[in-house]
Protein backbone atom coordinates (compact mmCIF):
# COMPACT_ATOMS: atom_id res chain seq x y z
CA UNK A 1 0.00 0.00 0.00
CA UNK A 2 2.79 2.38 0.91
CA UNK A 3 4.56 1.94 -2.41
CA UNK A 4 1.41 2.72 -4.35
CA UNK A 5 0.95 5.96 -2.44
CA UNK A 6 4.47 7.11 -3.22
CA UNK A 7 4.16 6.40 -6.92
CA UNK A 8 0.94 8.36 -7.17
CA UNK A 9 2.50 11.43 -5.55
CA UNK A 10 5.43 11.45 -7.94
CA UNK A 11 3.18 11.38 -10.99
CA UNK A 12 1.15 14.29 -9.70
CA UNK A 13 4.15 16.51 -9.11
CA UNK A 14 5.64 15.71 -12.53
CA UNK A 15 2.56 16.63 -14.49
CA UNK A 16 2.38 19.97 -12.67
CA UNK A 17 6.01 20.84 -13.31
CA UNK A 18 5.96 20.71 -17.08
CA UNK A 19 2.74 21.97 -18.60
CA UNK A 20 2.82 21.50 -22.34
CA UNK A 21 0.84 20.15 -25.25
CA UNK A 22 2.75 16.89 -25.16
CA UNK A 23 2.18 15.87 -21.57
CA UNK A 24 0.38 12.69 -20.63
CA UNK A 25 -3.40 12.76 -20.57
CA UNK A 26 -3.51 11.95 -16.83
CA UNK A 27 -2.32 15.34 -15.80
CA UNK A 28 -4.30 17.22 -18.37
CA UNK A 29 -7.93 16.37 -17.78
CA UNK A 30 -10.09 16.38 -14.73
CA UNK A 31 -7.94 18.72 -12.70
CA UNK A 32 -9.65 21.65 -11.00
CA UNK A 33 -8.56 25.26 -11.52
CA UNK A 34 -5.40 26.03 -9.47
CA UNK A 35 -6.55 29.61 -8.79
CA UNK A 36 -10.04 28.74 -7.47
CA UNK A 37 -8.77 26.89 -4.40
CA UNK A 38 -8.47 28.25 -0.89
CA UNK A 39 -5.29 30.26 -0.26
CA UNK A 40 -4.69 30.44 -4.00
CA UNK A 41 -1.74 32.60 -5.17
CA UNK A 42 -2.51 36.18 -6.28
CA UNK A 43 -2.30 36.73 -10.05
CA UNK A 44 -0.14 39.83 -10.41
CA UNK A 45 2.29 41.16 -13.01
CA UNK A 46 5.03 41.39 -10.39
CA UNK A 47 4.77 37.70 -9.45
CA UNK A 48 6.97 36.46 -12.27
CA UNK A 49 7.73 33.00 -10.93
CA UNK A 50 3.99 32.24 -11.02
CA UNK A 51 3.40 33.69 -14.50
CA UNK A 52 6.33 31.76 -15.99
CA UNK A 53 4.49 28.49 -15.31
CA UNK A 54 1.77 29.50 -17.75
CA UNK A 55 4.07 30.44 -20.63
CA UNK A 56 5.54 28.14 -23.27
CA UNK A 57 9.23 28.02 -24.21
CA UNK A 58 8.66 30.58 -26.95
CA UNK A 59 6.96 33.03 -24.56
CA UNK A 60 3.46 32.19 -25.75
CA UNK A 61 0.56 32.00 -23.33
CA UNK A 62 -0.60 28.41 -22.73
CA UNK A 63 -4.27 27.74 -23.40
CA UNK A 64 -6.62 26.89 -20.56
CA UNK A 65 -7.22 23.48 -22.15
CA UNK A 66 -3.72 22.52 -21.13
CA UNK A 67 -3.49 24.26 -17.77
CA UNK A 68 -7.15 23.77 -16.71
CA UNK A 69 -7.47 27.35 -15.46
CA UNK A 70 -11.06 28.60 -15.26
CA UNK A 71 -12.43 31.06 -17.81
CA UNK A 72 -12.42 34.18 -15.66
CA UNK A 73 -9.00 33.49 -14.19
CA UNK A 74 -7.55 32.83 -17.65
CA UNK A 75 -8.65 36.29 -18.81
CA UNK A 76 -6.97 37.84 -15.77
CA UNK A 77 -3.81 35.78 -16.36
CA UNK A 78 -3.44 36.95 -19.98
CA UNK A 79 -3.83 40.59 -18.93
CA UNK A 80 -1.17 40.30 -16.23
CA UNK A 81 1.23 38.42 -18.53
CA UNK A 82 0.91 41.16 -21.15
CA UNK A 83 1.67 43.82 -18.52
CA UNK A 84 4.81 41.94 -17.50
CA UNK A 85 5.85 41.71 -21.16
CA UNK A 86 5.54 45.50 -21.56
CA UNK A 87 7.94 45.98 -18.65
CA UNK A 88 10.39 43.46 -20.07
CA UNK A 89 10.15 41.15 -17.09
CA UNK A 90 9.19 38.04 -19.09
CA UNK B 1 -9.02 59.73 -5.48
CA UNK B 2 -7.88 56.23 -6.30
CA UNK B 3 -4.80 54.09 -5.92
CA UNK B 4 -2.15 53.60 -8.58
CA UNK B 5 1.10 51.74 -9.12
CA UNK B 6 3.73 53.16 -11.45
CA UNK B 7 6.85 51.29 -12.51
CA UNK B 8 9.65 53.28 -14.17
CA UNK B 9 12.44 51.66 -16.19
CA UNK B 10 15.58 53.78 -16.19
CA UNK B 11 18.71 53.49 -18.32
CA UNK B 12 21.44 51.08 -17.40
CA UNK B 13 24.35 53.54 -17.48
CA UNK B 14 23.23 55.86 -14.69
CA UNK B 15 25.13 56.61 -11.50
CA UNK B 16 23.72 56.25 -8.01
CA UNK B 17 23.34 60.00 -7.50
CA UNK B 18 21.41 60.34 -10.76
CA UNK B 19 19.08 57.51 -9.79
CA UNK B 20 18.44 59.22 -6.46
CA UNK B 21 17.62 62.43 -8.33
CA UNK B 22 15.08 60.64 -10.54
CA UNK B 23 13.51 59.03 -7.49
CA UNK B 24 13.14 62.37 -5.69
CA UNK B 25 11.94 64.15 -8.83
CA UNK B 26 8.94 61.91 -9.43
CA UNK B 27 7.94 61.66 -5.78
CA UNK B 28 7.95 65.49 -5.74
CA UNK B 29 5.82 65.63 -8.90
CA UNK B 30 3.26 63.33 -7.31
CA UNK B 31 3.17 65.31 -4.07
CA UNK B 32 2.83 68.67 -5.84
CA UNK B 33 -0.12 67.58 -7.98
CA UNK B 34 -2.68 66.63 -5.34
CA UNK B 35 -1.25 63.16 -4.87
CA UNK B 36 0.27 61.22 -2.01
CA UNK B 37 3.18 58.77 -2.17
CA UNK B 38 2.53 55.68 -0.07
CA UNK B 39 5.57 53.56 -0.81
CA UNK B 40 8.65 53.49 -3.03
CA UNK B 41 10.40 50.24 -3.93
CA UNK B 42 13.73 49.90 -5.69
CA UNK B 43 14.09 46.65 -7.56
CA UNK B 44 17.66 47.38 -8.62
CA UNK B 45 19.44 46.38 -11.81
CA UNK B 46 17.57 43.60 -13.62
CA UNK B 47 18.08 41.79 -16.90
CA UNK B 48 15.52 42.66 -19.56
CA UNK B 49 13.86 39.71 -21.27
CA UNK B 50 14.49 41.31 -24.67
CA UNK B 51 16.30 44.44 -25.79
CA UNK B 52 14.45 47.73 -25.24
CA UNK B 53 15.98 50.67 -27.09
CA UNK B 54 19.30 48.80 -27.37
CA UNK B 55 19.59 48.23 -23.61
CA UNK B 56 20.02 44.78 -22.10
CA UNK B 57 19.72 45.76 -18.44
CA UNK B 58 17.78 48.45 -16.63
CA UNK B 59 17.02 49.95 -13.23
CA UNK B 60 13.48 49.51 -11.92
CA UNK B 61 11.75 51.99 -9.60
CA UNK B 62 8.26 51.20 -8.31
CA UNK B 63 5.84 53.74 -6.83
CA UNK B 64 2.62 53.10 -4.94
CA UNK B 65 0.57 56.29 -4.67
CA UNK B 66 -2.84 57.87 -4.31
CA UNK B 67 -3.94 60.47 -6.85
CA UNK B 68 -6.33 61.60 -9.55
CA UNK B 69 -6.38 62.54 -13.21
CA UNK B 70 -4.14 65.60 -12.81
CA UNK B 71 -1.31 63.64 -11.21
CA UNK B 72 -1.38 61.06 -13.98
CA UNK B 73 -1.36 63.73 -16.71
CA UNK B 74 1.59 65.48 -15.10
CA UNK B 75 3.58 62.26 -14.73
CA UNK B 76 2.95 61.23 -18.33
CA UNK B 77 4.04 64.67 -19.58
CA UNK B 78 7.27 64.63 -17.58
CA UNK B 79 8.16 61.07 -18.57
CA UNK B 80 7.73 61.82 -22.27
CA UNK B 81 10.40 64.50 -22.05
CA UNK B 82 12.73 62.56 -19.76
CA UNK B 83 15.41 60.83 -21.83
CA UNK B 84 16.79 58.66 -19.02
CA UNK B 85 13.54 56.69 -18.68
CA UNK B 86 13.00 54.02 -21.31
CA UNK B 87 9.51 52.83 -20.46
CA UNK B 88 6.84 52.94 -17.74
CA UNK B 89 3.55 51.36 -16.78
CA UNK B 90 0.69 52.71 -14.66
CA UNK B 91 -1.87 50.33 -13.16
CA UNK B 92 -5.03 51.33 -11.30
CA UNK B 93 -6.12 49.46 -8.18
CA UNK B 94 -9.08 49.57 -5.85
CA UNK B 95 -6.98 48.35 -2.94
CA UNK B 96 -3.19 48.20 -2.81
CA UNK B 97 -1.65 45.08 -1.33
CA UNK B 98 1.31 46.09 0.78
CA UNK B 99 2.25 42.63 2.04
CA UNK B 100 3.97 41.02 -0.91
CA UNK B 101 7.30 42.29 -2.19
CA UNK B 102 8.28 40.12 -5.12
CA UNK B 103 11.63 41.80 -5.81
CA UNK B 104 13.24 41.83 -2.38
CA UNK B 105 16.96 41.27 -2.53
CA UNK B 106 17.92 37.87 -1.18
CA UNK B 107 21.44 38.10 0.21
Amino acid sequence: MKRKGKKFQKKGSNSLNKLSLFQKAEGRFGRSCPFSLKNAPVIDYKNISLLKKYISENDKILSSKITSVSNGKQKKLTKEIKKAKILGLI
Amino acid sequence: MSFYEDTLIAKQDLQKSELQKIKDKYSEIIENNSGKVIKIEEWGLLNLARKIKKYKKAFYIHYKFEGNKETLNEINKKIKIDSSIIRHLVVKYKNLDMKNEYFKKEK
